[in-house]
């Protein structure tokens, strides 16, 4: 079994003792005969954040108490078979009866949902995005089927647009503001806390925090169609003042300077211009808003929402064979594109890293 | 006595007391949804707002009528036999139900901000 | 006059068979479509949905060996989405409702004591519409364009615009057509459990899964219409582009999954419930001793009813509701937990007082509850909000979902079949073939969704169609997919037991079981008639009371043995007391039925291929069908033109003020309510919450002739009740004329209501609120329209005869419709005339 619980110091205040969730978390892998544990990069028993930490304690807890009830009362109900030679009047039997329906079937269950009620409004009244002393930092998500937007119109000097990679602070509270450009996704990411579905027409909020820095995974959490397993997110807390160096380093001027740089390059920016500007936007060279913005995507750590990873050669195999690594995603085949032309569009699109 | 009006040894009464209680859920919803929509309070004042104690008002006073229901149910089973003690008997229950469903499903309304 | 049954007594039981048989048999051969009786129906609706099971089996199998390992290209993800969303559709539509609305159609009647259900021919017509209805859906696999936008629809996915093909259309339609079935055979079970009881089977002393049942059938009643309305609208956004769920028009997407989870969370209750009656049923049998706790079931019975309509939003708690509301829902969702708590302990004190036998049925009923107990409670875990916004939408609500459908519906399902097999074939299963069966179905089962759990919380999200390898999901999954092969072996060994009984089974004796209920006092198989004679019950265990009843029954020594007449008849009882009221004749087999489903299903087929004009003549001749079917009623030369009856007995119903018609018109328009108010509910939820809703700044719709319309439509019904009044002290003087009156201003009414849609200038495939506004004048129109049509055949038929202070039932049944459409309408009014003017935008 690998080690359970990865995260270490806590920053929120409202959990069981490390001892108490390990010794669970122990539990519940014996009683499945599980052989990974509970870690992984999209596992709710892994929090990295006070809300998915609060959700953990929950799930625990619930799940020490739903197992003794379920065995309980499989175990009356198997002992009630056993033949017994009992005689009993018609009172008799009516007190029984009355002991274990008002006893099991209203006061156990009464009892339960209201420590549970009181357990989840105040585990749930702490998500609540109330207004904080110093507003959080606000980063809008949009859904498209099967990338993800991502803004930062609070960053200093301008808003910064990127495109399926979400880099956040670490250590404060943040506040997500979730849409969507065309159906219903919802925006998840397990180890921090719960997921919101991202609308069409309306503006989803919810706050979100990591303890320290570190890689989560997220994924769309509602069908969005086809693509709908390949619409995954790289999400990556880093310390604010990285965060900060992140975001100057994306502002469009640098941007642009960025984009024309290079002279080595100047084929595949014709390229870009032949056959990827009407959707896709590169800071200086296109506007094309139908696929993702591609002006920092050398820089990312995944492409393709989430489909491989970014090393040397990643974009041009990408352009080759998005077809078969996403199906049916809504970029043309490039069939009729020289393999050539592919690779040098690749190098500069590899290049393009702030 | 008024309570003995409603005779409760009707079978209506095994309908009307949740019928009640789900006119109290529905108005309690769509209310605070319309309050929502149209002038919620400020997010500062947590809990502590007019429309909390509106819907807990509300909810309070449905409550206590539903305890009198039961208990009126209760007294009517006492006095009657076979089918009508029955019907009395099993509608005092889901009086009383309904009354433990208002108080419990309102229990939120006391410690929530009503539109985040 | 003669007295009928006096002649009847003097025969012998086998003549009194014979007779009865005359006059209840089902024909052979082709006219064998035109079977109206509720035992043949039954089954044929529950072999049937086994049908849709095995299919919507092997989808499920398909799902589990794509996932079995990660990166699979067993299935492209468009055929995948395609049977998740059959698979899920194929299970809840098509097999889970209509397999148990037949198990209630089969037994009901025989429990309570009757011969057959109210209306027979709406049995039959339900069971065409469904059986119609699930080819057309089903289809769809076959030509690769099956719906794949998950089984509850979601728009925009399912939208023209991110679904162009055909797939949602099918679904939309095929979806709606079954519904009639559904929606039927709950109108004519609320209406056979309160109304045909046997004599002195007062309403506390009914069967519990009498009860049951009648809590399901309401629950359709009111739960499924908001699902039609829904369908609808999503159909006409499709097929002629009103924006009822697009942001732009001024429609809103979420206004769909409130009309989808105020149909889907009763839903589970109204699979569940059938199934807990089927628990209820057999544990005091298998115990040997009364149920404890009669009332405390249908006290929970009842609670569950009501509470499950208050959970809708708990499948909505990601949507953005603000956390009070959602706060409410988790609550109410808890507070289930109370009713079903209240049956777990009833049963278990019932075997704990009784002296219980683990016979096989009693094994799945153990299934049943270890699995059922343990879907509560993750259920009551899902209910708590913070917990549900990290599994929502996870494999472990999958799991979860699983543990309380198949736990909570088929498990049961199993052990009553089981449990009433000896009844349907007059043999006994295998006893060793089935403890297999049942084994590696448990088993089979919990290896497949107990893991799956867990696969949940490590952050595998439901619907996808594949994973990583290195996501750490991969063991789980095979496991899954492993134990899914051993939970279908297991249903194949149940399936093949069943069968294999019917030709090896060995005879089962009278009342195998030792039951309690009146379905035992029925020969096995049971007979067409269901009972030679009548009993007079006085208690809630019949045959315990007196072992020798069914004989008694079948020798004529009780009520209604005599068949001289020709007229398929039982008693009409009082819904609460159980006392006779009156004698109920029944229709006949008939052809109707059949023909009306069979030109809906043309006009199910050329909506989909967007034939419209076909549609509309076919709606018209589906329309004449029904119509014509209800013409053989009442004093009809095929119905009961003769109205004697024996001196002592009460009249035929349709001499009478009252009757099953009118019931089963006064819970179709609580159906029809529950369809009205869903749509003032859409009208006012896309007004106040909607992001881009526009009020027009001129009300387009004008109030004086709106006005004018509702009076005339008020003149209308008055009329009718005057009429009524007159009927009622034997008058029936101008009767028709008085008809042709109320024809005549429910005619002004229609034209009325047709000039204000005029002349309020509509463009409904630009805004949404002129969209709404549009259907509901149409429904006003409609309901208009169909008032005049019932009541000028009723001038007619007073003409002919057929009506009059003789027969006065069936103007009583249409001046309900009138009452209705008078209060509608006058809704209407406020909401779409009166009320923009007060508030304005």
């Amino acid at each position: 079994m690998r080690e359970c619980n990865r995260t270490t110091p806590i920053i929120g205040s409202h959990l069981a003792p490390q001892w108490a969730s390990q010794s669970a978390c122990l539990l519940g892998t014996v009683l499945l005969v599980s052989l990974a544990g509970c870690a992984g990069d999209k596992s709710i028993l892994d929090p990295a954040g006070p809300a998915a930490r609060d959700v953990r304690l929950i799930w625990w807890v619930m799940l020490v108490f739903a197992t003794l009830v379920l065995i309980g009362v499989t175990v009356l109900w198997l002992y009630a078979f056993k033949p017994r030679n009992v005689v009993r009047t018609p009172a008799q039997e009516r007190r029984i009866a009355r002991r274990w329906i008002i006893g099991g079937g209203i006061m156990l269950p009464v009892a339960s949902i209201i420590t549970l009620l009181m357990f989840g409004v105040s585990a749930g009244q702490r998500m609540l995005p109330l207004p904080l002393g110093e507003p959080p930092e606000v980063i809008e998500v949009i859904g498209h089927q099967w990338w993800w937007e991502v803004r930062y119109p609070g960053a200093q000097g301008g808003e910064v647009i990127t495109a399926n990679q979400l880099v956040m602070p670490a250590g404060e509270p943040v506040d997500f503001h979730v849409s969507s450009a065309d159906v219903i996704h919802a925006f998840w990411v397990p180890r921090l806390g719960g997921k919101i579905d991202m609308l069409p027409g309306r503006v989803n909020k919810i706050r979100l925090e990591a303890d320290e820095p570190a890689v989560f995974g997220a994924q769309c959490a509602e069908l969005c169609g086809v693509g709908h397993a390949h619409m995954q997110l790289h999400v990556e807390a880093v310390p604010r003042r990285e965060f900060d160096a992140w975001l100057t380093a994306r502002q469009e001027v640098v941007l642009r300077e960025l984009a024309v740089a290079d002279a080595t390059h100047d084929g595949a920016r014709d390229a870009f211009k032949t056959h990827c500007a009407s959707c896709h936007q590169i800071a200086g060279v296109s506007q094309g808003g139908i696929g993702p913005t591609l002006s920092d995507v050398g820089g990312r750590a995944m492409l393709g929402a989430g489909v491989i990873a970014m090393e040397e050669g990643a974009v041009s195999r990408w352009l080759q064979h998005h077809q078969t690594l996403k199906p049916s995603n809504k970029m043309p085949d490039h069939g009729d594109v020289e393999t050539d032309t592919l690779d040098a569009l690749g190098a500069w699109l590899e290049a393009l890293s702030p | 006595m008024l309570l003995a009006r409603f005779q409760f040894t009707h079978p209506i009464h095994l309908v009307v007391g949740l019928m009640l209680w789900s006119l109290w859920f529905v108005g309690v919803y769509s209310g605070l949804s319309v309050a929502c929509a149209v002038a919620p309070p400020p997010p500062e004042a947590g809990a502590f707002t007019g429309l909390n104690a509106a819907l807990g008002g509300v909810s309070l006073i449905t409550a206590v009528g539903f305890a009198v229901l039961a208990w009126g149910g209760g007294q009517a089973a006492k006095q009657h036999q076979g089918r009508q003690r029955f019907h009395a008997t099993v509608s005092a229950w889901l009086y009383l139900f309904s009354a433990f469903g208002v108080v419990f499903a309102g229990m939120p309304i006391i410690s929530v901000p009503p539109c985040l | 006059m003669k007295s009928v049954n006096q002649e009847a007594i003097e025969h012998d039981p086998q003549q009194l068979h014979n007779d009865l048989h005359a006059i209840w048999c089902n024909p052979k051969g082709l006219r064998s479509l035109t079977i109206v009786n509720h035992t043949t129906l039954g089954l044929r609706f529950m072999v049937t949905g086994m049908v849709f099971f095995l299919i919507g089996g092997i989808l499920a199998m398909l799902v589990r060996t794509q996932l079995a390992m990660p990166d699979q290209n067993f299935m492209s993800p468009e055929i995948y989405n395609q049977v998740t969303t059959m698979h899920g559709t194929v299970m809840m539509f098509l097999f889970a409702i209509p397999m148990l609305e037949g198990l209630a159609i089969y037994l009901i009647p025989k429990m309570i004591g009757a011969r057959d259900l109210v209306c027979p021919r709406l049995t039959s017509l339900g069971y065409f519409c469904y059986l119609f209805g699930g080819i057309i859906l089903t289809s769809s696999l076959i030509i690769e364009m099956a719906p794949s936008s998950g089984w509850f629809m979601y728009t925009p996915l399912s939208s023209k615009e991110f679904a162009p093909d055909l797939g949602s259309d099918f679904w939309l339609l095929g979806i709606t057509f079954v519904e009639i079935s559904a929606v039927s055979a709950g109108v004519e079970l609320v209406v056979s459990i309160l109304r045909t009881r046997t004599q002195g089977m007062a309403l506390h002393k009914m069967p519990l899964f009498a009860w049951y049942i009648l809590a399901m059938a309401l629950m359709i009643v009111v739960g499924f219409p908001p699902l039609i309305l829904g369908s609808i609208l999503l159909e006409l956004e499709r097929a002629v582009g009103m924006p009822f769920f697009q942001i732009a028009g001024g429609g809103d997407p979420l206004l769909w999954q409130h009309l989808f989870w105020l149909f889907g969370h009763p839903e589970v209750y109204i699979i569940f419930l059938p199934a807990a009656g089927i628990v209820s049923t057999l544990i005091p049998v298998f115990a040997g001793r009364p149920i404890v706790g009669y009332g405390w079931v249908v006290f929970a019975i009842i609670v569950t009813g009501f509470i499950s309509f208050g959970l809708w939003v708990h499948h909505m708690f990601t949507v953005g509701i603000p956390q009070l509301a959602q706060a409410f829902f988790s609550a109410a969702s808890m507070l289930v937990a109370v009713p079903t708590a209240i049956q777990v302990f009833v049963w278990l004190a019932t075997l704990w007082l009784g002296k219980p036998k683990m016979k096989l049925p009693m094994l799945w009923v153990m299934g049943f509850l270890i699995i059922f107990v343990c879907g509560g409670l993750t259920g009551v875990m899902l209910a708590l909000v913070p917990f549900n916004w990290q599994v929502h939408d996870t494999h472990f609500v999958v799991a979860h979902m699983h543990y309380v459908l198949v736990g909570g519906m088929f498990f049961p399902l199993i052990a009553g079949l089981y449990y009433w097999l000896p009844l349907f074939s007059g043999r006994m299963p295998s006893e060793n073939l089935g403890r297999w069966g049942f084994w590696l179905t448990f088993l089979g089962f919990n290896g497949t969704f107990l893991i799956m759990h867990w696969t949940g919380l490590l952050g595998m999200p439901r619907r996808v169609y594949t994973y990583e390898a290195g996501s750490g999901w991969e063991i789980y999954n095979l496991f899954s997919s492993v134990s899914s092969f051993v939970l279908s072996a297991g249903i194949a060994m149940v399936l093949l037991d069943i069968a294999l009984h019917f030709r090896y089974g060995k005879p089962a004796k009278h009342n195998p079981w030792n039951a309690d209920t009146l379905e035992w006092a029925n020969t096995m198989p049971p007979s067409a008639y269901n009972f030679v004679s009548l009993p007079n019950v006085g208690s809630r265990h019949p045959l315990w009371d007196d072992p020798n009843l069914p004989h008694t029954m079948k020798e004529g020594k009780h009520g209604l043995a005599v068949a001289t007449h020709g007229r398929r008849e039982m008693y009409g009882t009082d819904p609460i007391t159980g006392k006779i009221r009156e004698i109920i004749h029944l229709p006949g087999n008939s052809w109707w039925p059949l023909f009306a489903a069979a030109a809906l299903a043309v006009v199910c087929l050329s909506l989909l291929t967007e034939v419209y004009a076909l549609a509309g003549v076919f709606v018209i001749i589906a329309g004449v069908f029904l119509l014509r079917w209800s013409w053989e009623n009442g004093a009809h030369p095929s119905a009961a033109p003769n109205a004697d009856v024996a001196t002592g007995d009460p009249p035929l119903h349709s001499r009478t003020m009252d009757g099953p018609g009118l019931w089963a018109m006064a819970v179709f328009l609580i159906a029809n309510g529950s369809f009205f108010l869903s749509y003032l509910f859409g009208w006012f939820y896309l007004w106040t919450v909607s992001p881009e809703w526009r009020m027009p700044d001129i009300p387009p719709l004008s109030l004086l002739v709106m006005v004018l319309a509702g009076l005339a439509l008020l003149a209308g019904s008055t009329v009718i009740e005057k009429l009524l009044r007159g009927l009622r002290e034997q008058r029936d003087g101008r009767l028709a004329a008085g008809l042709y009156l109320a024809g005549g201003l429910g005619t002004i009414q229609a034209v009325l209501t047709g000039w204000a849609l005029f002349s309020a200038e509509l463009s409904p495939t630009q805004t949404t609120h002129d969209a709404v506004m549009l259907v509901g004048l149409f429904y006003a129109l409609f309901h208009g329209g169909l008032a005049v049509i019932l009541t000028v055949l009723q001038a007619l038929r007073v003409g002919y005869g057929y009506v009059g202070a003789h027969a006065p039932f069936e103007p009583a049944v249409v001046a309900l419709l009138w009452r209705y459409n008078v209060i509608t309408f006058w809704l209407l009014i406020g909401a779409l005339a009166v009320l923009p003017r007060v508030i304005g935008g």
